[in-house]
Order: structure tokens, then sequence, then C-alpha cells
């Protein structure tokens, strides 16, 4: 079966005056249609920049993408040109960020810009238009939906202009919709208002997921499979059953560690000491040695490929399967 | 027993509503409508609710850093709204915030080691010839290194500058700190080392923590006592243990069910509590939970819920002892995955397998 997205080897570099680095250094990623793939890894690991650079978006320069591999429904991605990119986003590939307002045309009411976008790629008229972009609110459970087609963004909350978001993203019958820390700015109510939303509208249009998160709670909720970043690389990838129950990459154990969990008290939380490492100058070896607890001389000078440690499970350590 | 560290009593914040710069008053946003606690030394209490309930202000109020409509605040024993400015000041010594935008809340064209010197010259804790030491010390405290005293925040990590907030506030050597979301804002990871860090400065100093959240996982791991606010009220109010054995307000079961589980066999059939909150100008009539609650009866429409307290556990609800038994905290997982598991994460408190 093709994969609905198949990206291959893909290495996202950018030009900063003190040389070129490589924000995403060659990583994989396939998702097949309907399925939801869960990307999840700290801040500054490569996510959105992945993101960005499937869908055409990476600013060049600074910015320079290249991969083996982008296809999309069949389609060489790197290979269409910058109309046909412009044509697919939107419509069969859509996106939305983790801050609205930066989607979202301040000059504009909330119903104008999504009817607008309905009207470029679909051709109709004004009048449907709207009406299937109130029709789009309403499916988003925004209250009052007509009236509210006629506010501007900044009189709605942080939950409202994200499910205008979606209204937007999802008024086209996209077949994958990429979200980027959809819900990293919000209240918890209104997450889980949007992670169920999203679970719904999932199932009605049998539409792919790519979620993008610092959160393995997140993840946890939401995907069917899931590839766990640290610095530019894929770290561990696993269907999310056993990504949960029997996670490799000391990584993604130091992840599911740091969340305070709701169902038992702790002491203290088992959190991974440091920081993500500068891109311009990644350590040797294995990039997580210097937070890992578990390295070992040889993570120093050699770094671990992706190998694999159960069905469908792969990880990058010298040390998995871990006991 | 000994006096509490700080008591607040009848506390009411009502803000103006203008029509314009200089209009008439149209309404009265309000943001704290009578809310009590206490706080002993040492001790964290949690202020729990979504955005808009009122928290900040809540906060704000008790650092005096606004004057409130009607009520009291009792800084171990003085009428905080009764002193004069410079009784104000000397009480900024003992009282700090922790705000949840770091950046906002440190000056950019100032080193780190001029934002930490700052209170002490301020307060005049040092002469000048000690602060350089005690920078230094404060920055260890805090996780960072001393020749960080030389750079900007701008060249921190959010979680950095973080550290650096919680430096400033210790640097007073206080005995409460309002901490007003200081990890929202973080990752994960991150958050895991602020709190853990917010704990072992506690533990060390004796200090006590107003503790502001909106997710209840954070605050069971961090505070003693919990007050769950909803638009601008103190809906229940219990000891930590007792409200995660027991939840017992409508709105703070829907506020645990909201917390993701990072667990996809625990993926729950949970109450997804529906809009926004109401606005806090003209709030609803009776419970003002009532437009939002799954268990409101006609006369959650017209009587507000008095709060009231059976062994420590104080709650504002007509319904609380009709609700379902079912805990909307899911269980902890057992078996050898989860042995396995908690086993492997040790090594990262560890440093070491
Ligand atoms: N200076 C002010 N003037 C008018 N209204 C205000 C002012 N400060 C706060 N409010 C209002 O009071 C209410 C409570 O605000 P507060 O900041 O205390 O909420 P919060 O619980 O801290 O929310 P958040 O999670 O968003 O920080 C809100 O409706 C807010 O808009
Ligand atoms: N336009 C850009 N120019 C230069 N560096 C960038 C740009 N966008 C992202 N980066 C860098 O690339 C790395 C990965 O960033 P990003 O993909 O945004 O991380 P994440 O989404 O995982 O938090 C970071 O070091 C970030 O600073
Ligand atoms: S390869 Fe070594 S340093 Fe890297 S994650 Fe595995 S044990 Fe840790
Ligand atoms: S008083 Fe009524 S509306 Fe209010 S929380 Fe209880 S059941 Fe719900
Ligand atoms: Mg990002
Ligand atoms: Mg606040």
């Amino acid at each position: 079966m093709t994969a609905l997205l198949e990206v291959e080897d893909l290495r996202t570099s950018f030009k900063v005056e003190s040389g070129r680095f490589q924000a995403v250094d060659g990583i994989d990623l396939r998702l097949e249609a309907g399925r939801t793939l869960g990307v999840v890894g700290e801040s500054g690991c490569g996510k959105s920049v992945t993101a960005l650079s499937i869908m055409g978006l990476v600013a060049s320069p600074p910015g320079e993408v290249a991969a083996a591999k982008i296809r999309f429904e069949g389609r060489d991605l790197l290979a269409l040109s910058a109309d046909a990119m412009r044509d697919l986003r939107g419509d069969r590939l859509a996106m939305i960020f983790q801050e609205p307002m930066t989607s979202l045309n301040p000059a504009f009411t909330v119903g104008d810009q999504i009817a607008e976008a309905i009207q470029r790629h679909r051709g109709l008229d004004r009048a449907a238009a709207w009406a299937r972009a109130v029709e789009m609110l309403r499916r988003v459970h925004i209250p009052a939906a007509e009236a509210r087609a006629h506010d501007y963004p900044h009189k709605l909350s942080g939950g409202m202009r994200q499910r205008v978001m979606i209204a937007m993203a999802l008024a086209l019958d996209p077949k994958l919709l990429i979200a980027d820390e959809p819900t990293t700015a919000l209240d918890v109510t209104v997450q889980a208002q949007i992670l169920d939303l999203l679970r719904r509208l999932r199932a009605e249009s049998g539409m792919a997921i790519l979620i993008i998160t610092h959160d393995l709670g997140v993840i946890a909720e939401l995907a069917d499979d899931v590839t766990v970043m640290y610095a530019g690389k894929v770290v561990e990838r696993a269907p999310v059953e056993a990504l949960f129950e029997a996670p490799q990459h000391p990584y993604t154990i130091g992840l599911l560690g740091s969340i305070p969990r709701l169902e038992r008290e702790q002491a203290r939380l088992d959190a991974i000491e440091g920081v993500v490492p500068n891109p311009l100058s990644p350590p040797a070896g294995c990039r997580f040695h210097p937070r890992c607890p578990f390295a070992e001389a040889r993570c120093r000078e050699a770094e671990p490929g992706l190998g694999p440690v159960g069905p469908s499970h792969f990880a990058a350590c010298w040390r998995t399967p871990l006991p | 027993m000994t006096a509490p560290l700080l008591e607040a009593r009848g506390l009411v914040k009502h803000f103006p509503v203008r029509r314009g710069l200089f209009g008439r008053v149209s309404g009265q946003v309000r943001a704290v409508d009578e809310i009590d606690f206490t706080l002993a030394k040492g001790e964290t209490l949690a202020l729990v609710g979504e955005s808009g309930c009122g928290k900040s202000t809540t906060g704000r109020l008790v650092l005096r850093l606004i004057e409130p409509t009607a009520g009291e605040v009792r800084f171990e024993g003085q009428a905080v709204f009764d002193l004069s400015d410079g009784q104000v000041r000397a009480l900024r010594r003992k009282m700090q915030i922790v705000f949840q935008d770091p950046y906002a809340s440190l000056n950019p064209r100032m080193t780190v080691g001029e934002i930490l010197s700052e209170p002490l010259a301020l307060h005049d804790l040092a002469p000048a010839a000690e602060r350089p030491a005690r920078v230094e010390r404060l920055l260890r405290e805090v996780g960072l290194a001393p020749d960080h005293a030389r750079r900007y925040p701008h060249e921190f990590s959010g979680g950095q500058r973080q550290r650096i907030g919680i430096a400033r506030a210790l640097a007073v050597e206080p005995a409460l700190i309002v901490c007003d979301e200081p990890v929202s804002a973080l990752d994960v990871s991150i958050q895991a080392q602020v709190l853990n860090l917010l704990k072992a400065l506690q533990g060390r100093f004796g200090l006590a923590y107003v503790f502001i959240a909106h997710d209840l996982a954070v605050v069971r791991h961090v505070a003693d006592r919990v007050a769950v606010m909803y638009l601008g009220k103190i809906v229940e109010q219990a000891p930590t243990k007792a409200l995660f054995a027991a939840p017992r307000h409508p709105y703070t079961r829907a506020l645990l069910s909201a917390i993701p589980v990072p667990s996809p066999k625990a993926r729950r059939n949970r109450v997804i509590l529906e809009g926004d909150v109401p606005s806090p100008i003209d709030p609803p009539p009776g419970c003002r939970f009532h437009t939002r609650c799954a268990y409101a009866v006609p006369r959650c429409k017209t009587e507000a819920p008095a709060l009231v307290e059976r062994a420590g556990h104080a709650v504002a609800c007509h319904r609380a002892d009709e609700l379902p038994a079912e805990s909307p905290v899911p269980r902890a997982e057992r078996g050898p995955g989860a042995e396995r598991l908690a086993r492997l994460q040790a090594a990262f408190s560890q440093g070491r397998e």
C-alpha cells in the first residue's frame, strides 16, 4: 500500500552568521491515509521545521530543504512549482499553528477569511462560500456561528481562535492536516475541547493528522503511531501502545518521567537535566549523551543508527533493548 | 494553633468597566468576589481554575500590587491594606512574585548580575562589595552558573529565564512567593526541572508558596492544599490528598477530566467542559457554574450555593453529595511494564543507572 505521505532523509538547514546548521538532519516519516502520526520532542528539536519543510513553507534563504523523497498522494512535492504547491496547501494539505493569530488576518472577519479561501480554491460564488464558512464554524462548535462569522479575530478567546483556524484548515476537506502544537498555548479544558474536536472531525472526514507536540499526554490522546525527535534526528519510532508500554530510547523514557501524573503522588519528578544542544555544535556520538544517565564510553564516540527493537518499533541507542 | 503566615478574609476586587477612556462606568468586572483562605509558613496553597477566574488578581491583591474593593489580607498578623507606603516596601522583602512569562518580567537592558543585585541594594541587604558573592550564590541556588551574571536575559532559554526570575525573588530571602503560572509556558521537560527546583528551594528555605496554575496534575505535585476558583469564587478547597481522593465539585471534576493521561489505554470517556468561562461582568445568577454544569437542576439557576466545610474539605455545590462515586482521577498503572519504566525513569533523578 502506498502511503499518503512519505518523507525520506529530510535535511533542512539554515544559514546564520556563524555558519550553516542542520535543523533537521535526515529524518524519515510515513503516514497512511486516515491515520494519525504524532511527532514529539522538546522545543528546538526540529519539529516545526519538519512540518514547514513538508508544506514548502521554509523561506530560502536562509533555509534550504533537501530530501531523498517528499511524496504526498504519490506526488513528488519537491518537484512541484511554487504555484502548484500553493494550490495544494489549504486544499489537500492543510496546517494549523500554535499561535492562531499568525495565520488569521486581523483586518478581516473570520467568516470572510474562511469564505475567501473556499472561493479561491473551489470557485464557488460569494453566497455559497459564505454559507460553507458558517457551516464550518458550526462544525467546530462555535456557538451562534452566523453571528460569530462577522467577528474580527481579536474579539475571540484563544480557544475560539484555534477553532476558527481548524474550521479554515478543514473547509476544503484536506486529506492531511498538519497540526503544530495546536493546544500548547491553551488551558487544559480548552485543550481537551480541541483534542476532542480533532478526533470527531477525523472520524467524520477520514483525514490523516500529523500532530506535533512536546507533550506525550497529547500524543497518547490522539496518535496511532509516534516518532520521537531529538536534536534534528528521529530517536524512536513505534505504534502508540508500544511506545508508552515499552519505550526503548532513554530520551523517550525521560520525557515520560517529566510528566506530573494525576494518578499518583511523587516526591520529585524524574526530570531530564540540561537542555537541547545548540544545533550549531551538536555533541559528538549520540546527541543525547550529555543528558543521558545510561551513557557509556561508546556513546560519546559513535552515533547509533535507528535499529529494530520490536514489531514496527525502532530506536537509535547503543544500549537498547534496555532491561 | 499558631497564627497563619497569610490570611485572606472576604477578599473582593471589582474593576470598573468604562465606555471609552474617560467615559461613565457602565459595569463592574467581578474578578474576585469574596474569597477566604489561609496559608501556613512553609506551605503551598494552589489556586486553580481556567483563564479569567481571578487567580492572578488574587495573587496581586495578596502582594498589594492592587487595592481591594473590600476585605482583608493579613501577613504575619499585619493588615496588608492598612500599611503605609514605607511599610509596603518592607513587606515586599517578605513577599515576592514569579510570573508566567519570565521574559516580560526581566529588564532586557540589565545583565543578570544587575537584575539580581537590584533587590539587594533596594532593601539594603548587602553592601556593594558583597553583592557579587551573593549573586553568585543565588545563581548556584537555582542551578545556573556564576558566569551567567554577565549575560543578558535574551541569551537564555525560557526555562533558564524562569530560574533567573526565581533567583530574583529569592534575593530578599522572602517568607512567601506568589508563583503565577510559573511553568505554564514551558515544555514538559523544562517544567519538570523548574517544579523540582521550586520544591527543593521550599525545603531548604522554609518558603511558603501561593501557586497559581490551570493544570491539576502540576498542582498535585506541588501543593499541600488546593483552592479551585471559578468566576471569582472559590468553589472547592481541600488538602491536596483529600481533593484527589474524592473531588466533590463538578467543576473540579471537569478540570481533572480534561488532563490528558500519558497512556493510550487510559483514553477516557471524559466529560468535556463545553464553551468558555462566561463574562465576569455579568456572571450567571445562582451557581455561577450552572451554564456549563452537567448536574445543574432548576435550583442552581436561582440560588447560589454556600461554601460548606466538612472535615477540612469545603465545597460550594447544591448537589455535592449526589454526584456519581466514580472519580475522574485515573488509576495508577501496575505490572511489569510500569515497574520497568519506574526503574528506568529513576535513573534520571539519580544521574546514573
Ligand atoms: N486591571 C483590570 N481591569 C479590568 N479587568 C481586569 C483587570 N485585571 C483583570 N481583569 C479581569 O478580571 C478577571 C480575572 O482576571 P485574572 O487575571 O485574575 O484571571 P486569571 O485567573 O489569572 O486568568 P489567566 O489564567 O488568564 O491568567 C478577568 O475577567 C480579567 O479580564
Ligand atoms: N527561520 C529560521 N532561521 C534560523 N533558524 C531556525 C529557523 N526556524 C527554526 N530554526 C532553528 O531550527 C531548530 C529547530 O527549530 P524548530 O523546528 O522550530 O523546533 P521545534 O518545533 O521542535 O521546537 C532550532 O534551533 C531553531 O532555532
Ligand atoms: S546511545 Fe548512549 S547516550 Fe545515546 S541514548 Fe543510548 S545510552 Fe544514552
Ligand atoms: S450548584 Fe448546581 S450548577 Fe452549581 S456546580 Fe452544583 S450542581 Fe452544578
Ligand atoms: Mg515548534
Ligand atoms: Mg493569570
